[in-house]
C-alpha cells in the first residue's frame, strides 16, 4: 500500500480527516461541521438574509414583499450592482447606486432622493452583499425607508418580473 | 530535458518550491476555516452540507501532502494529490468566470474587475502547477525520507 500512490493518498487524507477534525475540536468554537449556509433563493421561509445581517440592519424582504412595493408609487427600486451590470439589465425603473463605485461624486444623487420616499435596495443576488452595504449607508444619512431584497437580481429574473435590458427595453410583467 | 528535470538537485529545488506553495497556503487557512469555508460556498460548486468540512480537510490535507514532497514521505501520492487539486482548482476558476460568478462574492456579474480577479486566479495556479509537472517527469527519487523504509 505504502508504494502504490493511491494507497500513500488514502493515508494523507485519512491523517488529515482525523488532524482536522482534531484541530477544530480543540479550537474553542470551532466550526459547525454541517454548516447552515443560506439558500440562494428564498422559498416562503422568510427572506433570505445575508451570513453577515445584523441586529438595526435595514429589514429584509422577500420577493413577494418586493413584488407588492414594485407596484406602489411610493417605492424606488435601487440597483448598487455596478454600472456595467446595470447596464445589461436591471429591474425596470430602478435607478443605479454602485456600491463599489461610491465616493464623492454621489452625495448629490443621494441627496437628490426624496427622504419620503420608500427604497428597496437589491444587488446581484447569491452572496453580494452590496444592497446590504448600501441599505446601511442610506439608512446613516438619514432614509427611514430602507428595504433589503437580497434575493435580489437573479431571483427577480428567474420570476420573469418586469426588467429593462439594452436589446429589450422591457420585458416581464407576468407572475 | 527529461535528463535535466531528474537533476537530483533540480528535482529537490522543484520539491522544496512546490511543497512551499501549498504548506504557506494551507497555513491561513487552516486557521480560519469559516473563511474559508465561505470561499468554498462562493463557487457554487459544493452542497450547502459539506461546504464547512471540506473547509476544515482541505486545508490540513494541503498542509500535509506539502509537508509530504518537502520531506520525501508517500512522495508520489502527495505530490498527484496536489497537482491534482491545482488541476480542480484551476477547472472551477475557469467554470466560474464562464459562469459571471465573481469569486469574491459569489454573485453573479459582467463586471471586468471581477473577470480579470478570476483570470489573475488562474494564471496564478498554473505558475504553481510548473513546478508539479516536473516533479512528475523527474526520475530523481534522491534525499527523501522514504528511500530507508521503501528499501528495506
Amino acid at each position: 500500500m505504502l508504494k502504490n500512490w493511491i494507497g500513500q493518498l488514502i493515508i494523507i487524507l485519512a491523517v488529515s480527516t482525523v488532524a482536522a477534525l482534531g484541530i477544530n475540536a480543540a479550537r474553542g468554537g470551532g466550526v459547525a461541521l454541517i454548516g447552515d449556509w443560506p439558500s440562494r433563493t428564498s422559498g416562503g421561509e422568510g427572506p433570505v438574509t445575508p451570513p453577515s445581517a445584523q441586529e438595526g440592519d435595514p429589514p429584509f424582504i422577500t420577493l413577494e414583499d418586493a413584488v407588492t412595493k414594485y407596484q406602489s408609487s411610493d417605492v424606488v427600486f435601487v440597483d448598487s450592482r455596478s454600472p456595467e451590470d446595470y447596464a445589461l439589465g436591471h429591474v425596470t425603473r430602478a435607478i443605479n447606486i454602485p456600491f463599489e463605485y461610491l465616493d464623492q461624486s454621489w452625495d448629490t444623487v443621494i441627496d437628490s432622493l426624496n427622504r419620503q420616499l420608500a427604497y428597496v435596495v437589491y444587488c446581484s443576488g447569491g452572496e453580494c452583499e452590496t444592497s446590504l452595504y448600501l441599505g446601511r449607508h442610506l439608512q446613516e444619512l438619514g432614509f427611514e425607508y430602507i428595504f433589503v431584497f437580497y434575493g435580489g437580481w437573479s431571483e427577480w429574473v428567474d420570476s420573469r418580473l418586469p426588467v429593462t435590458r439594452p436589446d429589450a427595453p422591457e420585458e416581464g410583467g407576468g407572475q | 530535458m527529461k535528463r535535466l528535470l531528474s537533476n537530483d538537485w533540480l528535482t529537490l529545488a522543484f520539491r522544496m518550491a512546490f511543497g512551499a506553495i501549498f504548506i504557506y497556503a494551507a497555513l491561513d487557512k487552516i486557521q480560519h476555516p469559516d473563511q474559508f469555508a465561505r470561499i468554498i460556498y462562493n463557487y457554487h460548486m459544493v452542497p450547502g452540507p459539506l461546504v464547512n468540512i471540506m473547509a476544515l480537510v482541505l486545508p490540513v490535507s494541503e498542509f500535509l501532502a506539502g509537508i509530504c514532497v518537502v520531506a520525501g514521505v508517500l512522495y508520489r501520492g502527495a505530490r498527484n494529490y496536489l497537482l491534482l487539486m491545482l488541476v480542480v482548482f484551476m477547472v472551477a476558476i475557469t467554470v466560474n468566470i464562464i459562469r459571471g460568478i465573481d469569486l469574491e462574492c459569489g454573485c453573479f456579474t459582467v463586471s471586468t474587475r471581477a473577470k480579470s480577479a478570476g483570470l489573475q486566479l488562474l494564471i496564478r495556479d498554473v505558475v504553481f502547477a510548473v513546478p508539479g509537472l516536473a516533479l512528475l517527469a523527474s526520475r530523481s527519487r534522491r534525499w527523501m525520507i522514504e528511500n530507508a523504509w521503501l528499501r528495506s
